[in-house]
């Protein structure tokens, strides 16, 4: 008997967009907030250029090299969680999840190495401009690292319990989808506050 | 044999992510080594605000999944990208002036 060709499934468009829909409004609000942000770091910066060069040479881009890959490979273990999920591997995606959450705190181990380093060395926010923005920016963004870690832990205990099926798994896609916010609003903070000058 | 198709429909959406996660890593090392060379000006620091958009995009098309929604939530990342991408580009141009 021949086996028969495997038949490329399509996968299916929709209209909206993974999880809940109330989770994406509140993902546009917090996008909203830190473009914000980084339109007035860009723009305070214009009057200081030289201030804000010299204070970005004493921030630590190895770390900051760390953590960029910390919440990359983090947002692609959601990803994974997900996948499993959708074929109904809720072990997977416990493991997937317990994982993501682990390289969130790997994040929040560097980046507080770092806040102590700057305090030890007498900065704090009414330093000058550039430290200002440097700490309430990261800080900002280091508190939805740890609300995303809070959510993804709860993903993993309603999955544990068996709230989740390859039919049903809206909360895993929730979840996921307010990670890789986390994640997005980095990739963006990681150049312009260490690297561009 | 064959895979079910839920497995091939979860394959044939992991693997370009596995491919986007590789391709993240290599922009994430190239945007480090360009600060610790201490490259500066504003061309390279267009060239580095474009690896973080397209590091953007790419999260939004494939983790988030929108590659696969129509309609206006289909771009809702890529115009949030548009919003701080320009005013960042705009301000640092008028820096370097």
């Amino acid at each position: 008997m021949s086996v028969p060709a495997a038949i490329p499934v399509p996968i299916q468009a929709t209209r909206y967009p993974p999880g809940d829909l109330a989770i994406w409004i509140f993902i546009l609000a917090e996008l909203g907030v830190f473009a914000a942000f980084f339109a007035a770091y860009a723009f305070a910066r214009i009057g200081e250029v030289t201030l804000f060069n010299a204070c970005q040479e004493t921030l630590d881009r190895r770390a900051a090299l760390i953590n960029t890959l910390a919440l990359i490979t983090s947002s692609y273990f959601v990803v994974r969680a997900v996948a499993a999920i959708r074929v109904g591997r809720t072990r997977g995606c416990i493991g997937w999840l317990l994982a993501a959450i682990g390289m969130g705190f790997v994040f929040l181990v560097v980046k507080i190495a770092e806040y102590t380093h700057h305090f030890e060395a007498g900065v704090n926010l009414s330093t000058n401009t550039f430290y200002m923005f440097y700490l309430s920016l990261t800080f900002f963004h280091f508190m939805h690292v740890i609300l995303g870690m809070v959510i993804l832990a709860a993903v993993a205990l309603k999955a544990r319990r068996g709230a989740y099926s390859a039919a049903e798994h809206t909360g895993v896609e929730t979840g996921a989808s307010y990670w890789h916010m986390v994640d997005l609003v980095w990739l963006i903070l990681f150049p312009l506050i260490y690297v561009m000058r | 044999m064959p895979l079910p198709a839920p497995l091939q429909t979860q394959r044939r959406w992991l693997r370009p992510c596995t491919w986007v996660y590789l391709a993240m890593l290599g922009l994430t090392l190239a945007t480090f080594a360009i600060g610790v060379a201490g490259l500066g000006g504003l061309t390279v620091s267009l060239s580095v605000l474009g690896f973080a958009l397209l590091k953007g995009q790419l999260v939004g098309d494939y983790f988030m999944g929108l590659k696969f929604v129509r309609g206006p939530w289909r771009w809702v990342i890529a115009l949030w990208l548009l919003l701080p991408g320009a005013l960042i580009g705009l301000a640092f141009t008028l820096a370097s002036r």
